[in-house]
């Protein structure tokens, strides 16, 4: 599969604000189905906010408010995702998140994979060992821990960490892939690799990924969004320019 | 010149408190090893009864402190097993679930309840025992039960307080792992937030063990009795080591007797030490099964 015409989000007036400092002000965006948009912007413009409104994760910040409606193409139908009757859990299943900071939980590497797949009470041994593996494996992290799958994960590099934490938003099989500056606490060659990762997953995702270097939105970017003031401000290569929809 | 001259002043003086407490605690374990360590001898916990017939429970002892370190170990279980989990799920509601003002309020109350004396918390257990004699059972007089319930108020507080700082303080990233791989509140609770906390919600464990092992003023109007022998159930009376220790040493007959009395407080330290290590060894096993278990 390659990009299509499909729009998978679609977000409308879309206001944000942590107490009473506003970080989002009207915004509007879709997102095409199977694509990388990079959101590219100064420091504290409210980039990784955008992501969390998609997931809901904001709703666990105190002091948060929000106005607007998201909606994201899920399983072929269209979700409304702030309407009271989506499962949070589900939805997070489907739109997986992967932070700025490898965040391995305190377990083995196959534990930390497993992780998700616990959580929506699969417990199929066989069935978890074989997602595991694929997950592993999509993540291009498969042969480096294969042998060593009980170790603690805080033992990995910063870079395998990291394809780790991507591989475990993997195992679920979501639809929407969000990446919070996945390479900003990286070397160069631990970049490469997730790049090539990220630009791999398009085929499986549609994926929404924060970045800092313009270099790098524009190896991997199929689109990328600037965020000042609470709106986008510039939206390349389609229509530069927009302030709104 | 001045900012190097304060440092070094604070440098020195953060060393000897340090040492000052260091050896305060040593002088102390020294005092108490070169007294009572003489007295530490088969004789000393079992008297004249054959020590196999007083594990066995086939006859009382009269002159050692068997039972009442039985007793010790029976109420410091039995109070810190009642504390433990009403503690926990409060520190849990108090971090995760409750509303600001609830917060407040409630932390406010538990702060006094933290302050209270024992000895007021002993006299609220008497009364509540001679209520429920009245209203209640007759069977029902300060005894094992009374004592447990009281100490396990007396503790609540640290557990209360320590699981809720703890787990309020875990790091925003720790709090957001578990939700954005679609865990549910309570499984982020319980399989992420309470293993990463293990360390600080057992401190308060253990900090509990030390109070109920120690306290003299609640157990004193609660139940515990001179010569009780090993109790024959909740509702009986007991006997406990800190108030051996005080009775000997407030009314010895003889310098042996006393010398009974700090060999009496090395077990007592040494079963407060075994109940740490029991903890330290849960937590463990706990972390493993929980973090590192099987595949």
């Amino acid at each position: 599969m390659t990009a299509t015409n499909e729009i998978k989000i679609r977000a409308r007036r879309l206001f944000f604000a942590y107490g009473e400092s506003r970080v989002l002000n009207d915004l509007h965006v879709d997102i095409h189905s199977h694509t990388i948009t990079a959101v590219v912007g100064a420091s504290g413009k409210g980039k990784s906010t955008l992501l969390t409104l998609f997931n809901r994760l904001w709703e666990d910040i105190p002091d948060a408010r929000m106005q607007g409606s998201v909606h994201i193409r899920l399983e072929g139908t269209d979700r409304d995702i702030y309407h009271p009757s989506c499962s949070l859990p589900d939805l997070r299943r489907k739109v997986g998140m992967v932070f700025q900071t490898p965040n391995p939980l305190p377990m083995s590497i196959y534990k930390n994979v497993a992780f998700p797949l616990k959580m929506a009470g699969i417990s199929n041994k066989a069935r978890i060992g074989d997602a595991v593996e694929t997950a592993l494996k999509q993540a291009f992290l498969w042969d480096e821990v294969k042998d060593r799958l009980r170790e603690d994960a805080r033992r990995l590099s910063g870079g395998q960490q990291q394809r780790l934490c991507i591989a475990r938003a993997l195992v679920v099989e979501p639809e929407v892939l969000l990446l919070d500056e996945p390479t900003s606490s990286l070397d160069a060659t631990a970049t490469e690799t997730i790049e090539k990762l990220i630009l791999s997953l398009k085929e499986t995702c549609t994926i929404v990924v924060v970045s800092h270097d313009m270099a790098q939105v524009e190896r991997m970017a199929d689109r990328w969004l600037e965020l000042s003031e609470g709106r986008i401000v510039n939206d390349w290569p389609d229509n530069q320019w927009i302030d709104s929809v | 010149m001045k900012a190097r001259c304060c440092d070094k002043l604070v440098t020195a003086w953060a060393w000897l408190s340090g040492l000052v407490l260091t050896a305060s605690v040593a002088t102390l374990l020294g005092f108490l090893l070169t007294k009572g360590a003489g007295t530490l001898s088969p004789a000393l916990f079992f008297g004249d009864t054959v020590p196999l017939d007083a594990l066995l429970l086939k006859r009382q002892v009269f002159e050692g402190i068997f039972p009442a370190t039985v007793g010790t170990l029976l109420l410091v279980g039995l109070a810190v097993g009642m504390a433990v989990p009403v503690g926990i799920a409060t520190g849990i509601y108090m971090a995760e679930f409750a509303a600001p003002r609830t917060k407040a309020v409630f932390g406010l109350f538990f702060d006094i309840l933290a302050g209270i004396p024992s000895i007021l918390v002993g006299l609220f257990g008497f009364s509540a025992a001679i209520f429920l004699h009245h209203h209640f059972s007759g069977q029902i007089t300060p005894c094992l039960l009374i004592s447990a319930l009281s100490l396990a108020f007396l503790v609540l507080p640290y557990l209360i307080r320590t699981t809720q700082t703890t787990l309020e303080n875990l790091p925003r990233h720790v709090r957001m792992t578990a939700p954005a791989l679609g865990a549910s509140k309570l499984q982020t609770i319980f399989y992420v937030l309470l293993p990463q906390s293990l360390s600080g919600i057992v401190s308060g464990i253990i900090l509990s063990i030390g109070r109920c092992a120690e306290d003299t003023a609640v157990i004193m109007l609660t139940g515990v009795v001179a010569t009780a022998g090993i109790p024959a159930s909740l509702l009986s009376g007991y006997e406990a080591l800190p108030f051996y220790i005080y009775t000997v040493s407030a009314q010895y007959a003889d310098q042996a007797e006393l010398m009974r009395g700090y060999g009496a407080a090395i077990v007592l330290l040494a079963v407060c030490a075994l109940l740490f290590a029991l903890t330290a060894f849960i937590r463990h096993r706990l972390a493993d099964h929980l973090l590192y278990g099987a595949r």
